[in-house]
């Protein structure tokens, strides 16, 4: 385990800035997060996430090109680093492994 | 079609506070989402998105991402403008202690002001079921008031067994109890005796109201009539460190009767309608058989707790056939005895309800601490005059001083100041001081919060989350008073043109025209302010001081607490022979009740005309110990026999019965249809028996035992030379007489200044 710690929240935002790639700016992850676990957040929840994720170093971020909707603002893309990904592949196997300490018992209706 | 644009407010807002690095791209985002918005959900709601939105990124992740150079300039700056903050208030210690004060004190109000009216709003919150629990009422056609607009008479004393009867008739009613407070009985538990007040309720009591049970089983509680259930201080009071559950204590109510203690309850709060300190069954109240059978008695409050999914007009409807069944022969009969005619489609008597948090508020129908919705009204509007007040006071001062600034601002404008700067180190400036104000006003709510409580008859404690919630609501008047009152001398300070400054030629008169208008403002507020304490003085001193037709000084109240019989008039008998001989004693007199204690009034005929006129049991010595003036005839006398039968009258009652001659009089009270009734053997003057603000009504006192009552208060007349020691001796001469009786007395003249008591039926 790394001495750094992920909240619940931070991990459903890093995970959705992997999916999205090239995409990945604070509307299309709250788009995503909705879509996909069905959750709604607010979008200045998701900007200040990916912010300490920066601090982090779990994600960087740059602006992308302009465009003519947005008022012509351009985007802040946030990619994964290399610390990023490391963080949540340690994360899902240290839940791997707690997993398999559970007895794997049957679901039987009670 | 024109483009939909974003409020520009909340755009230009968010840039503001937005650290400028990140702005672009938390800006695109939102009008992104904006633009999305406007074509699913159109304009109107995208645009409370868009602020909806926009206000969330105002949050401490955002906002403490500005850094950079540019702050660290600012920082060194603020740190600037409050040392010279402070040696500014240090340089002018007078005038900043008058600033601030005057601000603290109406900060003070103002956050008293709004601990009243929280207080007043909370009143009954404290019940799971409040809003299903709701007190009946009766609504009557009063034949004495048939001229008046509103015919009707309401009060929450009702018949005694209205409350079983609902709960057992009405498929809507879940619970119901009964609830009597206010009669006293002795107590007595080893050597321990005391008067207590009693409150009779029924069973559900403990499952209606959120009164935490800390000992006992509210499913078997009162089972049995002989039960009792008592708050903590009580049941210290009697059985100290002992477990008082299971003990048996004696108590005296009309013969003396031993009860068990089976529960202790939590003592209501303040902010409760009902109080109580001593739970007994209502089948021990005096005639509860015979009130029971009697639906024409009305003498007991009535809540009931209806089921969740009750029907209300349903509810209604069977309170009605209630009435049907059991009042319908009682009602026709009172409609063919009435005077005047009343019209056919007028109900005699119908039931009314009010839900449990809104009985406080109430004021048509007497009750316990019940108040005026007026009240919060008035003082809010106090409030704000106040603060009103203490904000010119404090911009007039600020303004005052302001010249001797002049030369800072214009130094600080050579070197390179911004306007916005200025505004902004006065804006603090003013700040600083209020919030000094706001830690003095909140010391003074403290201070005085306790004889603030007295002074409105109210329990108001402060509570950590009510301080936290008090000085919040504090902090938002601080901020707004402190930057309204300081935008003005910040804004016209920061105007000074520095050359001219400099040079002296400032001049300064450019603020007169500013602060005339507020002075007189100030001054004619506080003077409106003012002359409404002295009225409301004056008005207190009227009660306190007015000639009340009778001497209400150095006469102590004792009740006599010997039931209501033969037995309470030979206890005054035996204290007069007792007192005869004492200095300290003038004189020792028997009546029914005190003044402003409730009071008997009987209705009556005569000669076919509808008379009402209030009653007093007295003796002979009634009239000369309060000093009432006779103006015709003579006192009562007990050598002579007739006396048992005849009235003394006031004038009120000449001037109603329109006598000439009332000596030859006789009044027929008792609707006699054999003798003549009453003989009238003398004429008091008019005093005040009722409160102040009633006119004088017809009154007779009278010696008749079996129709007016027996004397259950003894009225003792101490020397005025040394009121302590008579008092004293007046103690020692009870203990004496009767060792098992508590020593229980008021003076007549607290009895007379206390707001008049809620009518309180045995």
């Amino acid at each position: 385990m790394s001495k750094e710690y992920l909240g619940e929240f931070e991990e459903l935002v890093l995970t959705m800035a992997g999916i999205l790639q090239e995409e990945a700016y604070g509307n299309a992850i709250v788009t995503e997060i909705k879509e996909r676990v069905g959750r709604e957040v607010n979008l200045s929840a998701v900007h200040v996430t990916l912010y300490r994720l920066e601090d982090k170093g779990f994600v960087k971020s740059k602006m992308g090109g302009a465009t003519n909707q947005r008022g012509g603002r351009r985007k802040r893309i946030f990619t994964v680093t290399n610390a990023g990904l490391a963080m949540l592949r340690s994360m899902k196997e240290a839940r791997i492994d707690l997993w398999k300490l559970i007895p794997q018992l049957k679901m039987v209706a009670i | 079609m024109k483009e939909a644009t974003p409020p520009a407010w909340a755009h230009g807002l968010l840039q503001k506070i937005c650290p400028s690095y990140l702005w672009e791209g938390i800006e695109g985002d939102l009008l992104e989402q904006f633009e999305l918005d406007v074509e699913l959900v159109g304009e109107a709601r995208a645009r409370r998105r868009f602020i909806w939105n926009a206000l969330r990124f105002i949050r401490p992740g955002i906002i403490l991402r500005n850094k950079g150079s540019y702050n660290v300039i600012n920082a060194i700056m603020v740190a600037n403008y409050f040392k010279v903050a402070a040696r500014n208030i240090q340089k002018r210690k007078f005038y900043s202690f008058i600033n601030a004060f005057g601000l603290s004190i109406g900060l003070a109000f103002c956050m008293l002001i709004a601990l009243y009216i929280q207080d007043e709003r909370e009143f009954d919150q404290m019940h799971a079921n409040k809003n299903q629990i709701y007190r009946i009422e009766e609504k009557s056609f009063d034949t004495w008031m048939n001229e008046s607009p509103d015919p009707y008479r309401r009060s929450a004393w009702l018949q005694a067994a209205l409350g079983p009867t609902l709960k057992e008739e009405l498929p809507e009613v879940e619970y119901a109890t009964r609830f009597n407070d206010g009669n006293r009985a002795i107590f007595r538990y080893g050597d321990k005796v005391f008067t207590e007040r009693l409150t009779y309720v029924d069973k559900d009591f403990f499952s209606m109201f959120s009164f935490q049970l800390r000992k006992g089983n509210a499913e078997r509680i009162f089972l049995d009539k002989s039960e009792v259930v008592l708050t903590p201080e009580i049941a210290t009071k009697y059985f100290g460190d002992e477990d008082p559950i299971g003990k048996s204590i004696e108590i005296d109510n009309n013969g003396k009767q031993s009860f068990t203690v089976t529960g202790i309850i939590e003592p209501p709060p303040s902010q409760s309608s009902l109080r109580f300190a001593i739970l007994l069954p209502q089948e021990n109240r005096n005639h509860y058989e015979y009130n029971m059978e009697n639906w024409g008695n009305f003498g007991t409050p009535t809540f009931v707790q209806l089921r969740s999914d009750a029907n209300m007009e349903g509810f209604k409807a069977n309170l009605d056939k209630v009435i049907e069944k059991y009042m319908s022969k009682r009602l026709e009969d009172w409609r063919k005895e009435a005077v005047v005619p009343i019209p056919a489609d007028v109900k005699m008597l119908e039931y009314e309800f009010t839900m449990l948090p809104d009985i406080h508020l109430k004021k048509e129908i007497s009750w316990d601490k019940v108040s005026d919705s007026q009240y919060s009204f008035i003082l809010g509007g106090i409030a704000l005059l106040i603060m009103l007040i203490a904000c010119i006071n404090y911009v007039s001062l600020a303004l005052t001083t302001s010249a001797s600034r002049r030369v800072e601002v214009g130094v600080r404008k050579v070197v390179g100041a911004q306007r916005s700067q200025l505004i902004y180190q006065f804006s603090l400036e003013s700040l600083i001081l209020a919030i000094i104000s706001l830690v003095i006003g909140f010391g003074l709510v403290l201070l005085f919060l306790p004889s603030f409580n007295e002074f409105t008859n109210k329990g108001i404690e402060l509570t950590l989350p009510k301080a936290l919630q008090l000085l919040s609501v504090g902090l938002a008047l601080t901020l707004i008073t402190g930057l309204i009152a300081g935008s003005y001398p910040s804004l016209f300070l920061s105007r000074f043109r520095p050359a001219l400054v400099l040079k002296g030629g400032f001049t300064s008169r450019l603020q007169a025209g500013f602060t005339k208008p507020l002075v007189v403002l100030q001054f004619a507020l506080s003077a409106f302010l003012i002359i409404c304490s002295i009225m409301m003085y004056r008005q207190m001193r009227f009660i306190t001081t007015k000639d009340l037709g009778y001497n209400k000084d150095q006469v102590l109240i004792i009740p006599t607490q010997a039931g209501w019989n033969e037995e309470t008039d030979r206890v005054i008998e035996q204290f007069r022979t007792r007192s005869q001989q004492e200095p300290l004693i003038v004189s020792v007199a028997g009546t029914s009740s005190s003044f402003n204690q409730g009071y008997s009034r009987y209705g009556f005929k005569i000669n076919g005309e509808q008379k009402s006129a209030y009653v007093y049991a007295a003796d002979p010595d009634y009239i000369p110990t309060l000093g009432i003036q006779l103006t015709e005839g003579r006192n009562f006398d007990v050598k002579i026999p007739a006396d048992s039968d005849v009235v003394i009258v006031n004038e009120a009652l000449v001037r109603d019965m329109k006598w000439t001659d009332p000596l030859n009089e006789h009044y027929n009270w008792r609707e006699d249809s054999v003798g003549m009734g009453s003989r009238v053997i003398g004429v008091v003057k008019n005093y005040h028996f009722l409160s102040l603000e009633q006119n004088f009504e017809p009154m007779f006192l009278s010696m008749d035992k079996h129709n007016v009552g027996y004397l259950t208060t003894m009225m003792v007349k101490v020397s005025a030379n040394d009121v302590t020691a008579g008092l004293a001796r007046v103690r020692e001469i009870w203990k004496e007489l009767y060792p098992d009786k508590p020593f229980d007395y008021t003076f007549l003249d607290e009895d007379v200044a206390k707001p008049t008591a809620a009518i309180n039926a045995g």
